[in-house]
């Protein structure tokens, strides 16, 4: 990849001062939600995030977005700092940067209309000459969006939609923008399986005609692989594997992701895979280390795992694990 | 092979203020036992409503249950009396529910709740009878002993729903029903759950019902498959017949709207456009026509009946042989 990235996230961390029994040896702890990440997205290019629930996905996300302040660290959009992207010009950034949430219904203020949480946004940003402009803009894109009458659905509330459909109204109000880079935190996991697809489809459409750059956060590895680009792989707050996205699921490097994909289930009956067993669940990310974060969970751990912190290893151009052991 | 559960016509009615909500009708499938069976189909479709029903759960005031569910070959469980039933209940019938926090009480330790339970069926039983047995079963879910002695909020999700499918083999029931209650684990809870109730069932001879709305899950853990839609069993048969070659066109249209984990991609995944029809207005054709791509005319006139297929597959549509 020679191209300069369009997001580059460089040694990115957010730690949260940990409330509980501090005061033993009055040290004080820090839950590590994402610690010391690097990663980079071109535009047009879609990066799925995975790893199980509390593994630092939507953390990463808000960095990102800029709704968290990061502890130490940076993204860079165009290789700008959106710490000055934001301070110069809050408007523009918050135009250029969406993100879609997992609950539609959390999204929306439940007394406004569906006219007036497209038209909102569309008005603060200066687009579209007049009311009637922004309004023929709304309904054409709802319509596209398989949301029809769009005269009738922009008359509507929040709680008179489905989930599925209100879902898709939070993709296209996000789009409605231009946005460059779209962070999509789960944003089918509440929906019926039989609208999943159209969501998805929805939004890769949009992206792919705009040429967005996309984060995808999910925990569900078969849709995630089957729509990124590369995928990137965390455990307790830090990417342990990343690669381009059949890679890492057809060959996954890091112990932590072959038991990931050893556990997971597929449609498929006849899908392959290692029978690789793990122990207990991910333990909140409170001081974790000094050695690998997944060591005492692991079946390939050695003593030295116990007591440093892997470094990066290539497993080809494109595919990169930290473990000292695998191959 | 023994029959542990055979549904015959089975209606469920749910009375509300203003109408009558026809959520189960005309179900109807046998589970042998050693069969894990999974019923699948989009929220709403009825799974819940018909596994209540088998277990007799519903508030029966503003329920109407019709049809028939014998157990155990010779007991049918709609037409007993609450009494007899309940003396079934965690004996020969258990059901984990999705969230186990709520089924179980925060005030009191596992422990507590164990003996409670064990001594519905065995009065007698003493403490270190009831918690060897428990710590038997813990092990089975891979727990450790300690969580015997632990309150449930000391727990994870996933320690949780472990717990209650321990709890639910404490008199090693004939039958035991899931109701998504695996669903909201993390991938490799879920994951490494569902290997030990398959392994666990082998050893123990265990019989299933797997309520989900995750296909995978089923593909995963189960023999057979019931693929419910608006109330009605739409597909039923083996799960290796069954994925390998659908023949309802919801059943494919729901295998395609789950990608492959590995292997090739099976082209653009798609979905199933439309919505769930008005389960209080009866319906005069096929269920399924207006969302059905290879609907015609036939299928808005004539309700298909369940045509018999190889294996004991049966499929409710018009064409299902063309499929
Ligand atoms: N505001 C906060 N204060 C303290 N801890 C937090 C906060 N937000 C998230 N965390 C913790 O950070 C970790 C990562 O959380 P999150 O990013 O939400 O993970 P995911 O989206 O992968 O489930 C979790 O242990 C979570 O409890
Ligand atoms: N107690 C009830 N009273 C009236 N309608 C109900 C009741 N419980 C469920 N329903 C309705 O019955 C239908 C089936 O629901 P349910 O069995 O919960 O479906 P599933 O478990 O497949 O999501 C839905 O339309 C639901 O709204
Ligand atoms: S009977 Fe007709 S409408 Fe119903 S599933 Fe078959 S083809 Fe579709
Ligand atoms: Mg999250
Ligand atoms: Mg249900």
């Amino acid at each position: 990849m020679s191209e300069k990235p369009y997001v580059s996230v460089e040694n990115i961390s957010k730690w949260y001062p940990y409330k509980g029994d501090k005061l033993i040896n009055h040290e004080k702890k820090f839950i590590k939600a994402n610690d010391d990440i690097n990663l980079s997205i071109q535009k047009g290019e879609i990066l799925g995030v995975i790893g199980e629930s509390g593994c630092g996905k939507s953390t990463l996300g808000k960095l990102l977005t800029r709704l968290e302040t990061p502890t130490a660290g940076d993204c860079l959009i165009n290789g700008v700092s959106t710490k000055e992207l934001i301070k110069n010009d809050m408007k523009a950034f918050r135009r250029s940067v969406q993100i879609i949430f997992q609950n539609p219904f959390d999204t929306f203020t439940p007394r406004d209309t569906i006219e007036q949480i497209l038209l909102r946004p569309l008005k603060n940003h200066n687009i579209g000459n007049s009311k009637e402009e922004r309004r023929k803009l709304c309904i054409e894109r709802l319509e596209e969006g398989g949301l029809v009458p769009g005269e009738d659905i922009m008359k509507r509330y929040p709680h008179e939609l489905s989930g599925g459909q209100l879902q898709r109204i939070s993709i296209i109000r996000a789009m409605l923008l231009d946005p460059e880079f779209i962070v999509a935190d789960e944003p089918v996991s509440m929906l019926d399986v039989s609208v999943r697809a159209e969501i998805i489809n929805m939004l890769l459409d949009l992206a792919k005609l705009h040429n967005t750059a996309v984060m995808f956060i999910s925990h569900d590895i078969a849709l995630t692989r089957y729509i990124s680009d590369n995928i990137a792989v965390m455990y307790l707050g830090k990417v342990v594997e990343y690669g381009k996205a059949d890679e890492v699921v057809n060959n996954p490097g890091h112990p932590y992701t072959k038991a990931l994909i050893s556990n997971c289930a597929s449609i498929d009956p006849d899908d392959e895979r290692e029978e690789i067993s793990i122990t207990g669940e991910p333990p909140t990310p409170l001081d974790p280390g000094p050695g690998c974060y997944f060591a005492p969970r692991c079946f390939m751990a050695c003593e030295k795992c116990l007591k440093e912190y892997p470094d990066k290893k290539n497993l080809s151009d494109t595919h990169w694990i930290t473990c000292m052991n695998a191959e | 092979m023994k029959e542990i559960l055979r549904v015959e016509d089975l209606n469920v009615t749910y009375q509300t203020k203003s109408k009558s909500i026809y959520a189960v009708r005309n179900a109807a499938f046998t589970i042998n036992q050693g069969d894990s069976m999974g019923v699948v189909g989009e929220s709403g479709s009825g799974k819940s409503t018909l596994a209540m029903a088998v277990l007799r759960l519903h508030d029966e005031k503003y329920t109407e249950i019709t049809g028939r569910a014998v157990f155990d070959e010779d007991r049918d469980l709609i037409s007993m009396s609450q009494t007899d039933m309940d003396e079934l209940r965690w004996k020969e019938i258990s059901v984990v529910f999705q969230r186990a926090m709520n089924s179980l009480s925060p005030v009191h330790r596992i422990r507590q709740q164990v003996e409670d339970i064990y001594r519905i069926h065995e009065p007698k039983a003493s403490r270190e009878e009831i918690r060897e047995r428990m710590i038997s079963l813990l092990k089975l879910v891979n727990l450790p002993e300690r969580v015997y002695d632990l309150y449930p909020h000391e727990m994870s999700g996933g320690m949780l729903q472990r717990t209650a499918i321990a709890i639910s083999l404490l008199h090693n029931p004939k039958l035991i029903v899931f109701d998504e209650a695996t669903t909201a684990l993390d991938v490799v809870t879920q994951g490494q759950i569902l290997k030990e109730i398959v392994e666990m069932e082998k050893t123990l001879n265990m019989t299933r019902i797997m309520i989900t709305h995750d296909m995978s899950v089923v593909a995963e853990s189960c023999n057979k498959i019931a693929v419910m839609y608006a109330g009605e069993l739409l597909e039923t048969g083996m799960v290796k017949d069954i994925f390998k070659k659908p023949c309802h066109p919801y059943t494919q249209g729901l295998i395609k709207s789950f990608p492959a984990l590995k292997g090739g991609h099976h082209g653009k995944l798609t979905s199933i456009p439309g919505n769930l029809p008005d389960l209080s207005v009866s319906c005069k054709g096929c269920i399924f026509a207006d969302r059905c791509d290879r609907a015609e005319k036939k299928c808005f006139e004539e309700k298909p009946s369940y045509k018999a297929m190889q294996n004991g597959r049966n499929v409710a549509c018009h064409f299902a042989e063309e499929m």
